[in-house]
């Protein structure tokens, strides 16, 4: 009977894990298809490629998960990878520590973050309009720091350090994407801060009469998602050696578009961090996959979108389907979300 | 001769994991008011979204005047005059009453909408209802009553022959149901069938002619409602005796010498004035008055939900500042809202996640949570407080309402509260639920808890309190002990009249 019961297991971790197993075969799917098309996008070197391309928004999609499971967006996040670049890539210049250069990069984005979440939590402004506003700012920060120009000149030993070569191809960068987004699963899901965060997005009123310090939890999502993005900031200043007032212009968009992939609600209270990888994985192969089979660049927008949008599809379809498979709801409520426990 | 409007036959609802209608059949005739019966979960909900397209039958069918009428959708089911007045009012609040009532069959004349004609047709539909606003009222600055008149006015503007009510009453002030009431029976007296569901029995024998039992999910019986006796109406409901509801079955508790809390002076913006009472250990205190009256308010200023402008918290003879509702949980007050399924509970957790939430500083093992002892926790606090089904990864929103409160008490037995401020605990609950909620509440007092009941429901706040606050216009205008308690006098103050002086009630409103 021991196969029965590992069965039974199986089919409740498959009905709990939907989306992200949706996902996973999507991806396989999805490799098959451009490998079958061109051999050359199943090779080695190409798949640390697409690995290589989804670490920067990959990063800044683990902390945009955070946000938008607490309800909220941030759409500074684009312009703070600029201006980490820039202020770092000084510091770097002027050949202080690699170490601190990068403790000073996580610092500011903590700080960026906490500032965003001041203006969402404390000022009640609407997340969109409050970092609407940011990113315009500190682009322009950005500008005024780097007086317009690139910062070049990043001393080898920093680069190294983010972004050198471990072995066969594989960099440091993909081991520190690995390495955050095994911290802000245990985050999201075994820490308070983790259960907060799913609680906010869910119903924050709910939560602040269960005597939780809403402000204060909503202030640190936003601090730790943008912390997320300095790393992000570190790393590709490694790759490019560039500091550049007008880079990661549009990230948060891709960001948003892994967070939304990997099945997150944009309502807040749903989403998770292994969805939220393997969306940046989806998103990062696509991109690949259509310049490895020839797609013409400007029709590469178009399929970009479009896989967005069916991506969102099947979640509402998926989330239908485990509501009339899943546990019984009350008839006449909207939808909980069936299949998700948070937390688990 | 029976003219039946309305049948459904055989009705079967299977969903994965409840068999919600068993069976089912019964008529409705033409032109009655036909109240459906049963306690949360019996099938009553279920069985008029199955007449309204919202659900397909697993068997069965619907007739409507002898021809079957299993509508797709609720779209198809108000084209052939079938609509439903929402428990859950869905009115677009930014929009004019004219507007909603018009939304989606707008007149037009050469493709432009046509104000002039429905300005007159709104007109003459608020007017016939007896409504007090005008076409252009945005809707979001009616009340509650209001908004469900716009309702039915869209439906008589939508040549409705069946009307449904779910709960109609349940957020109405007196002089609203009377409103509602008189409506009702105008739509009955032109041929309209109504489907009626109340889980208040005086409401039924006031406008129903006969009503229909379901209990879990089966066909009881139909009865016709007048003459039939109270006792027998609710034994077929929850097939067990519960006429001693709303009582208290074991000694009083009140120890009168420990002041758990003292509200002094106590107002706020939010609608409450100079409010002052103490809360004892193993007390039940009542919190009596109409809609509006600021009970609500006071608990949620007391609880810091909403700033006190003045006034002081003394707890167990200390002062206190309570400024949100940490410090509130931090001080062991715990609240039960009365708006559950918005404030009570967080519909995306679970139940182990939604007892845990107010305390998850209990469940930290070094820096993080620890989900075992939660959900342990969780089944050990659900057999506490008799939760059904007592799984920890059932998801509270999926639960009836009576089990959903539960949840939010357990939630704050789980901080160890000693203050425990119930808002409406039984709102919208069934009767058998509700005496489990009432025993529940006797028993935390036996423990030394010290319990506040907000309830605009006389029988309840009378059964079970120790003693009640009167509330009016925002001030207290009566504290009354047990001998006191009497229907009338109580709501003498709550119309805000004193009780020497009973013409004070024609005064107001």
């Amino acid at each position: 009977m021991r196969s029965g019961v590992a069965w039974m297991s199986l089919k409740q971790f498959l009905k709990n894990n939907s989306r992200e197993v949706g996902l996973l075969v999507a991806l396989v799917v999805m490799t098959a298809l451009f490998g079958a098309i061109n051999p050359l996008y199943v090779s080695p070197a190409n798949i640390t490629d697409i690995v290589n391309q989804a670490t920067i928004y990959g990063l800044m999609a683990l902390g945009m998960t955070f946000i938008v499971i607490s309800g909220g967006i941030d759409l500074s996040v684009g312009s703070v990878l600029a201006l980490i670049g820039v202020i770092v890539a000084n510091m770097a210049v002027a050949g202080i520590h690699p170490l601190l250069c990068i403790a000073a990069g996580i610092a500011i984005g903590f700080g960026v973050g906490a500032m965003n979440g001041f203006m969402v939590a404390k000022m009640n402004l609407q997340p969109f309009v409050a970092t609407l506003g940011a990113m315009s700012f500190i682009r322009g920060f950005a500008y005024v720091i780097s007086g317009g120009y690139p910062v070049i000149g990043i001393p080898a030993s920093y680069r190294t350090m983010v972004d050198g070569m471990l072995f066969n191809g594989i960099r440091t960068s993909i081991l520190i994407f690995l390495i955050v987004a095994v911290v802000c699963h245990i985050l999201l899901k075994h820490t308070k801060f983790g259960n907060y965060t799913y609680a906010i997005g869910g119903n924050e009123e709910a939560t602040r009469l269960s005597g939780v310090k809403v402000d204060r939890y909503k202030i640190l999502v936003y601090a730790v998602g943008v912390s997320c993005t300095a790393v992000a900031a570190l790393v590709q200043l490694g790759k490019l050696g560039t500091g550049e007032a007008s880079a990661g212009q549009g990230y948060e968009l891709n960001a948003i578009a892994a967070v939304a992939i990997g099945g997150a609600s944009m309502a807040g209270g749903r989403g998770g961090i292994v969805g939220t990888v393997l969306g940046a994985l989806l998103f990062a192969g696509l991109k690949v996959g259509l310049i490895v089979v020839g797609v013409d660049t400007f029709w590469q927008y178009v399929a970009t979108g479009l896989v967005i949008v069916i991506a969102a599809y099947s979640e509402k379809i998926q989330s239908k389907l485990s509501e009339t498979s899943g546990r019984v709801r009350a008839w006449g409520e909207p939808s909980p979300g069936a299949s998700k426990a948070a937390g688990d | 001769m029976p003219d039946t409007h309305i049948e459904f036959r055989d009705i079967d609802k299977v969903f994965p994991g409840q068999h919600a209608l068993k069976a089912v059949s019964f008529a409705v005739e033409r032109g009655e008011v036909h109240a459906l019966l049963g306690e949360n979960g019996a099938g009553k909900s279920t069985l008029l979204n199955i007449l309204h397209g919202i659900f397909a039958p697993t068997r069965g069918a619907v007739l409507i005047d002898g021809k079957p009428a299993t509508f797709a959708n609720v779209h198809d089911a108000i084209g052939a005059g079938v609509i439903k007045v929402h428990q859950e009012i869905n009115l677009v609040p930014e929009m004019t009453v004219l507007q909603n009532i018009f939304l989606g069959c707008e007149i037009t004349r050469h493709g432009l909408v046509d104000r002039r004609a429905m300005q007159a047709e709104t007109q003459k539909l608020l007017a016939s209802l007896g409504c007090r606003f005008g076409p252009d009222e945005r809707v979001k600055f009616l009340n509650v009553g209001e908004m469900q008149m716009v309702q039915i006015a869209k439906a008589i503007h939508l040549r409705a022959s069946i009307v449904s009510f779910d709960e109609p009453t349940s957020s109405l002030t007196d002089r609203e149901v009377e409103t509602l009431f008189q409506v009702i029976l105008r739509l009955k007296a032109e041929g309209i069938t109504i489907l009626y569901i109340s889980h208040k029995l005086d409401e039924i024998y006031r406008i129903c002619d006969r009503a229909t039992v379901l209990r879990d999910g089966a066909y009881i019986a139909t009865f016709p409602v007048a003459g039939l006796p109270k006792e027998r109406l609710i034994k077929s409901m929850v097939g067990r005796d519960v006429a001693m509801f709303a009582k208290r079955h074991r000694p009083r508790c009140v120890d009168w010498q420990d002041v758990m809390l003292r509200v002094i002076n106590a107002s706020g913006n939010s609608g409450f004035r100079n409010v002052t009472f103490d809360l004892h250990r193993g007390e039940i205190l009542g919190f009596f008055g109409l809609v509006g009256a600021g009970r609500t308010e006071t608990m949620r200023g007391v609880f810091g939900a909403d700033r006190l402008t003045s006034g002081a918290i003394e707890l167990h003879g200390r002062e206190v500042a309570i400024k949100s509702p940490a410090d509130a949980t931090a001080h062991r007050i715990g609240l039960a809202p009365e708006n559950r399924k918005t404030q009570g509970f967080v519909k995306v957790l679970n139940n182990r996640d939604n007892i845990a939430l107010a305390s998850l500083d209990k469940f930290q093992v070094g820096p993080f949570q620890s989900h075992s002892a939660k959900a342990k926790h969780a089944a050990q606090m659900g057999d506490k407080v008799n939760l059904t089904p007592n799984d920890p990864a059932f998801f509270t929103a999926n639960l009836s309402g009576g089990n959903q409160q539960k949840v939010v008490i357990a939630k704050w037995l789980t901080t160890d509260a000693d203050i425990l401020m119930l808002d409406e605990p039984t709102k919208g609950i069934d009767v058998g639920a509700k005496s489990e909620i009432y025993a529940l509440m006797e028993e935390l007092v036996h423990q030394g808890k010290g319990i506040i009941m907000v309830s605009g429901e006389l029988p309840e706040i009378i059964g079970m309190s120790d003693r009640i606050v009167v509330m009016h216009d925002g001030c207290i205008s009566a504290i009354l002990h047990r001998d006191e308690f009497d229907e009338a006098r109580i709501l003498t103050y709550a119309v805000g009249g004193g009780v020497d002086e009973p013409e004070a009630i024609s005064q107001e409103q």
